[in-house]
C-alpha cells in the first residue's frame, strides 16, 4: 500500500436504503388502495394500469387521438416557441427599462398593470384571437415567460455599482457606452437567473393553457382523461408532465453552467 | 499664483460656487494649476473635499463658476479627465490590460495606439506579468494601481485623485506613492490629489491647497520645493508638514 490512502466518502446507510423504501412504499400502497377498491378505480389509477397505459400509447393512437411523444412534443415546441420569444422581447425591454428614462417611463406603468394578471387570465382572450392552434398557446406561454425575464433584467441593470458609471463619464463615455460597457455585463447574472425562472413559468403556463384550449399537447391528454373517465390518462398526463419538464431543467442547468464557466472566469 | 518657471496655465477655476440647496459647499473658489504641475489638497473631514472634486470632474454641475481646461469650459467628452476614486474600480469582467485600455476605449484611440500605450503603461507600473488575471484574482491594493495606470493611459488633461491610497497600510502607501510620482514625472500629467493625509500631501505634492470648513474655500496655499526623493525625517519636510497641520487646525 502506498502512504496516500484514497479517502472513501460514504452515504449513511440510511440516505441509501430509505429513498428506495420510501419510493417503493409509496407505489406499493397506491397499488394496494386501488386494487382492494379502498379508493374506486373510476377516481384513481393504479401504477401498473399506467404503466401500461404508458406503453401502448406509443404506438396507440386512441382514443385521444395521438401518440405519447407527439403530445410531449406538441407541449416542447409550444413551450420552447413562447420561452424563445419570452427572452427575445423581455430581456432588452428589461435591459433598456433599467437605464433609459424614455424605455421605463413609457414601459414601466403598462408593464406594472400587466405583471399581475395571471396568464391563464388571458385565455379566453386569447382563444378569440388566435383559435386553439399553436400561435395562442405561444402567446399565453410568452406572457407568463416575459415577466421575469423584465424583472430580472432590470433589477440587474440598476444593481450595476454606481462608481464604475461615475468613472465611466468622467472618461466621457455616452450613456450608450455606459450601458453597453457596464450595465449589460453587471446584469448578466440576474438575466441568467432569468432563463431559469422563465422556463419554469412557460412550462407551468404550457399545462395551464393546454387543459383549457388544445387538441393535442401534454395538457389536453390530461383533459382528454378526464372526458373519457380515463384516470390512468389523467396519472399519465401528470407524471410526463413532470418528467419531462424536469428533463428539461436539466438541460438548462447545463448549458447555464458552461456559460457562466465563461463568465465567473 | 503664477509661476515665472511654469511653462503655462493648464486648469483655471473661477468663482467656483456649489450649492445643495440652502446648504453653501463650495465657497466662490478660485485658483489655477500650471500644466504638469502636481497639487495636493488637504482639509479638515467633512470640509467638501469629494464634492469638490466631483464638481471639477463635471460629475456634479456648478452652481456658480466655471472651470477651464486650456482656456475652454471642462468637458468629459471633449478634454481627458481622469478620475481615481476612493475604492477600486476594476470592471470585474474585464482583465487587467482591458481594464487599463477602458478610459482609452471610451475616447476612441484606434486599436494600434491603445496597444502601443498599454505596453508602455503596463511595463513603467510593472503590471506586465499579471495582464490577463481578472480582478479577483488580485490584491485590492493591486486593483487601485489598475485604476491608475488607467487614468495615465488617457493622457489626461486633468488627473483627479480622491484619496486613492486611504484604505493601504502605511509600508504599501510608501511605496505606491513613489509609484505615482516617479509615473507623474515621466508622464508629465495635471494632477490634483486630495488627502486628509498631510504627510502624504508633502511627500507627493509641489504644491498644497488647504481648505476650510464648510463654506470651503482656500484657506492657504503652501509651497513644496523640496528636492525628490524626499524624506520625511528631513527638517524642511517636517517644517511644511506642521505648518499646514496648524493651518488646517486653525480656523
Amino acid at each position: 500500500m502506498t502512504a496516500y490512502r484514497e479517502v472513501v466518502v460514504r452515504t449513511p446507510l440510511a440516505l441509501k436504503l430509505l429513498p428506495i423504501l420510501s419510493v417503493a412504499t409509496f407505489f406499493i400502497a397506491w397499488e394496494i388502495v386501488v386494487r382492494t377498491g379502498v379508493v374506486p378505480d373510476t377516481m384513481l389509477a393504479a401504477p401498473t394500469t399506467v404503466t401500461q397505459l404508458l406503453l401502448d400509447k406509443f404506438t396507440n393512437m386512441d382514443p385521444d387521438g395521438a401518440l405519447l411523444h407527439q403530445h410531449a412534443w406538441v407541449s416542447i415546441q409550444e413551450a420552447f416557441g413562447g420561452y424563445f420569444l419570452a427572452l427575445a422581447v423581455g430581456l432588452p425591454l428589461g435591459l433598456a427599462m433599467g437605464w433609459f428614462n424614455v424605455a421605463e417611463g413609457l414601459a414601466r406603468p403598462i408593464f406594472e398593470i400587466i405583471r399581475p394578471i395571471p396568464p391563464v387570465a388571458w385565455i379566453p382572450l386569447t382563444i378569440f384571437w388566435f383559435g386553439i392552434g399553436l400561435p395562442g398557446k405561444i402567446f399565453i406561454i410568452w406572457l407568463g415567460g416575459l415577466v421575469p425575464c423584465v424583472i430580472n433584467a432590470y433589477v440587474g441593470v440598476k444593481m450595476t455599482n454606481p462608481t464604475l458609471i461615475q468613472m465611466a463619464r468622467t472618461y466621457g463615455a455616452s450613456d450608450w457606452q455606459i450601458f453597453k460597457q457596464l450595465c449589460i455585463p453587471s446584469a448578466l447574472p440576474m438575466v441568467f437567473g432569468a432563463l431559469q425562472i422563465a422556463l419554469a413559468c412557460c412550462w407551468t403556463n404550457l399545462v395551464a393553457a393546454e387543459l383549457l384550449a388544445a387538441d393535442a399537447g401534454l395538457g389536453f391528454m390530461i383533459t382528454m382523461g378526464r372526458r373519457l373517465a380515463m384516470p390512468e390518462m389523467v396519472v399519465l398526463g401528470m407524471f410526463m408532465v413532470g418528467l419531462t419538464g424536469a428533463f428539461i431543467g436539466v438541460i438548462i442547468d447545463r448549458v447555464e453552467k458552461r456559460l457562466l464557466a465563461g463568465i465567473r472566469r | 499664483m503664477q509661476d515665472a518657471a511654469r511653462p503655462r496655465t493648464k486648469i483655471e477655476v473661477c468663482n467656483l460656487t456649489k450649492r445643495f440647496g440652502e446648504l453653501l459647499v463650495l465657497d466662490d473658489i478660485s485658483f489655477s494649476v500650471a500644466e504638469g504641475e502636481f497639487v495636493a489638497i488637504v482639509g479638515p473631514t467633512g470640509c467638501g473635499k469629494t464634492t469638490f472634486l466631483n464638481t471639477l470632474s463635471c460629475l456634479l454641475p456648478a452652481s456658480n463658476g466655471q472651470i477651464l481646461i486650456d482656456g475652454t469650459p471642462a468637458n468629459p467628452k471633449r478634454h481627458n479627465i481622469s478620475y481615481v476614486f476612493q475604492e477600486p474600480t476594476c470592471l470585474p469582467w474585464r482583465t487587467v490590460r482591458e481594464n487599463v485600455a477602458y478610459g482609452m476605449e471610451v475616447k476612441g484611440r484606434p486599436q494600434k495606439d491603445i496597444d502601443e500605450r498599454l505596453d508602455h503603461i503596463l511595463n513603467l507600473v510593472g503590471l506586465t506579468q499579471c495582464a490577463n488575471l481578472y480582478p479577483n484574482q488580485i490584491s485590492a491594493s493591486m486593483q487601485q494601481r489598475i485604476a491608475v495606470s488607467r487614468a495615465f493611459a488617457v493622457d489626461p488633461d486633468l488627473l483627479l485623485m480622491d484619496e486613492p491610497y486611504g484604505q493601504l497600510d502605511v509600508k504599501l502607501r510608501f511605496y505606491l506613492e513613489d509609484e505615482l510620482v516617479s509615473l507623474w514625472r515621466k508622464l508629465q500629467s495635471t494632477v490634483l490629489f486630495i488627502t486628509h493625509n498631510i504627510e502624504e500631501a508633502v511627500y507627493v505634492s509641489e504644491r498644497i491647497l488647504v481648505l476650510s470648513n464648510k463654506p470651503t474655500r482656500i484657506k492657504a496655499e503652501v509651497k513644496v520645493d523640496l528636492p525628490r526623493p524626499r524624506d520625511f525625517m528631513d527638517p524642511e519636510f517636517v517644517r511644511i508638514r506642521e505648518h499646514v497641520t496648524d493651518l488646517i487646525r486653525w480656523w
